[in-house]
């Protein structure tokens, strides 16, 4: 039983671990890089993007903002599929 | 008792107000008044069910996740950040967007890595996480004394701007619109506690909202929501024409930009005011949506600034009705979003819009307040005082004591610093959130040989770094105290003090051999377990 239960709980970590790490490298290395870029080679972020008046920057700063919201929302989603049944499970043996 | 306070304010403030420039703003003080009446008829329903520590600092812990997320959006969005990041973009363009993402980064990693085990672990101040199995009154003084110096600081730029802000809209005096707002913020706090302060955020949040909504729709209406033709138009107005489109120079060399991103990303993940707001939601499942909500509102927000501040630069830099004799903004820069207000939507938009600036500083001081009293009562008096064992009752007392003392001391300090420059003291309560609560707060929840004796060495000296290299730098040193060159070079300390304080930390824990040290590491596994699970939330706990 004691051998089954902490099987559980390192299930439960790697499971946690395989979400949160790709999600975290999406959050951290964009932004490192938007910043990046404006410290660094800020004439990047001037020209247009196809025939439009909007720079590359602003188009990107605005994907930015987009994407920020988008990895909460999967990392719900994601919590909410995956990890709460095995918290139940978890639960449940207690 | 509560009913007089309440005439006395709002007589004073409309009879203030129509000695100012009383005729325009007939709608903002209806607005306001309305705001008010109806956030104290909040308070008093919400005093009869704050009597327990438990409705105080927690609301009852029965908050859902959408209303959270709405809480906690009203209690990050400040009037600074509306007026500020649109004025910014007004006058710079694309330098403001910097400002938003930064504040907005720092949500997916209060989510991914905070949020849950918070939630799981405290109680009533994330203190409650740090000490979960270190030695309690060490940790709580060191955290309170984080959480105190962020709050304060954070209160201080608050109440200077707010001020100024409600000088400039109402006419009324700077001391009567301090001690307005201060006053106000005592009374939805002592009487209200936690339930009316999220209420207040809650209602605050859709005003917000609404407003900015209602100014970037009737901007865009004027081009036919084309966005092409409205970034044209801005560019073609604007006196840096088409460089506002690009990065202008806000950050020039790359530490400064590190260090920055650092501050930004992960300070908001050790703002007090913010990390209390994750105890009044039942679990973790609500935890994490009150996340993914408030982020989307957040990000929601920061896009209306943004077509706000492009809108004003097409619609008001060139009208002379908004500009004074110098050709700037009457008001200043950060007007443009207020100004703006009353060029597409009249004297009522430009009413709500004011009245809402003044409920958007309400709603974030009382946030403040209420985490700089929980850190008095709950962790200085109950736990590191008292050790604990106070009675309930006490610590409520206290609470109470410490919310008009903060309160008393805000309105005081938004007098002294009156004509000071604050703008630096946001940045510094984000350098001591990310030198100081966030690393404790992350170790202690992730790291299995965290002990006391790293915690409290690395953190205090996170803590008095972050403050020394603002002190010493560029901001104060040379513009504040008049020095000829900074000690310290760089605008932003976070990548020195993180660094301080993450070493110092591993450092002495890890050479920490004593047997308190080793009790704590051995304690650290049912912890972990909790933290992950939420399993021992519902029991009470024994701290």
């Amino acid at each position: 039983m004691q051998i089954n239960y902490k099987r559980q709980l390192n299930a439960l970590i790697k499971l946690r671990l395989k979400i949160i790490r790709p999600l975290l490298f999406l959050t951290i290395v964009p932004y490192f890089c938007f910043i990046g870029v404006i410290a660094f080679k800020p004439e990047m972020f001037s020209p247009f993007i196809f025939d439009t008046n909007i720079s590359l920057g602003i188009f990107l700063g605005l994907v930015l903002i987009l994407l920020i919201f988008i990895i909460t929302v999967i990392y719900v989603y994601l919590a909410n599929k995956f990890i709460e049944p095995q918290i139940s499970v978890i639960r449940g043996n207690e | 008792m509560n009913k007089l306070i309440l005439s006395i304010l709002l007589f004073s403030n409309l009879s203030l107000a129509s000695e100012g420039n009383g005729e325009n703003n007939h709608i903002s003080i209806i607005m306001f008044v309305l705001f008010v009446s109806v956030t104290l008829l909040i308070t008093y329903w919400a005093s009869k069910r704050s009597s327990t520590a438990d409705g105080f600092y927690t609301a009852g812990g029965n908050i859902t996740g959408l209303q959270n997320g709405l809480a906690i959006s009203g209690d990050f969005m400040s009037a600074a950040s509306f007026l500020g990041i649109s004025g910014l973009v007004y006058l710079t363009g694309f330098d403001g967007l910097i400002y938003s993402i930064g504040f907005l980064i720092g949500w997916p990693i209060i989510l991914l890595l905070i949020a849950e085990p918070l939630r799981n672990l405290g109680k009533y101040s994330f203190a409650d996480v740090v000490s979960f199995r270190l030695n309690q009154r060490p940790i709580r003084i060191l955290a309170a004394c984080g959480s105190l110096s962020t709050v304060i600081l954070y209160l201080i730029a608050q109440m200077v701007g707010a001020g100024k802000l409600i000088e400039i809209l109402f006419g009324l005096p700077y001391y009567s619109a301090v001690m307005i707002v201060g006053g106000l913020m005592i009374l939805y706090v002592t009487f209200g506690g936690m339930l009316a302060t999220t209420w207040v955020q809650i209602i605050k949040a859709i005003l917000l909202l609404f407003g900015a909504t209602v100014i970037a729709l009737l901007v865009l209406f004027q081009f036919d929501f084309d966005l092409n033709l409205f970034f044209n138009e801005a560019t073609s107005i604007h006196k840096k024409g088409i460089t506002i489109l690009s990065p202008g120079g806000l950050i020039s060399d790359p530490i400064s930009a590190v260090s920055l991103g650092l501050a930004l990303m992960f300070g908001t993940a050790g703002l007090p005011h913010i990390l209390m707001r994750f105890f009044t939601v039942p679990n973790a499942i609500q935890a994490r949506k009150s996340v993914a909500y408030a982020t989307g509102f957040i990000g929601y927000f920061y896009l209306l600034t943004f077509i706000i501040g492009f809108g004003a630069i097409i619609l008001i830099s060139n009208n002379p009705a908004y500009l004074d004799t110098s050709n700037t903004l009457i008001g200043g820069n950060n007007m443009a979003a207020i100004h703006l207000a009353d060029a597409v939507g009249g004297e009522i938009l430009l009413g709500f819009i004011s009245a809402v600036a003044f409920a958007t500083i309400l709603a974030v001081v009382s946030g403040l307040t209420l985490a700089g009293a929980s850190a008095i009562s709950h962790d200085l008096y109950a736990n590191a005082y008292l050790r604990g064992k106070q009675s309930e009752k006490n610590e409520m007392l206290i609470s109470k004591l410490a919310t008009i003392l903060l309160g008393g001391l805000t309105i005081y300090l938004g007098i002294i610093f009156q004509n000071q420059n604050v703008a630096f003291m946001v940045g510094l309560a984000f350098a001591i959130a990310a030198s100081a609560n966030f690393p404790l707060l992350l170790l202690s929840i992730y790291w299995k040989k965290l002990t006391t004796k790293g915690a409290v060495i690395g953190g205090s000296l996170g803590l008095f770094s972050a403050i020394t290299f603002v002190v010493l730098g560029p901001v104060v040193w040379v513009d504040i105290l008049g020095n000829a060159n900074p000690i310290f070079p760089y605008k932003y300390p976070a990548l020195f003090s993180m660094t301080i304080t993450f070493t110092t930390i591993w450092v002495f824990s890890s050479f920490d051999k004593s047997e308190n040290g080793y009790k704590e590491i051995k304690k650290f596994d049912s912890q972990y377990f909790r933290s992950q699970t939420g399993i021992g939330i519902d029991a009470k706990t024994t701290h």
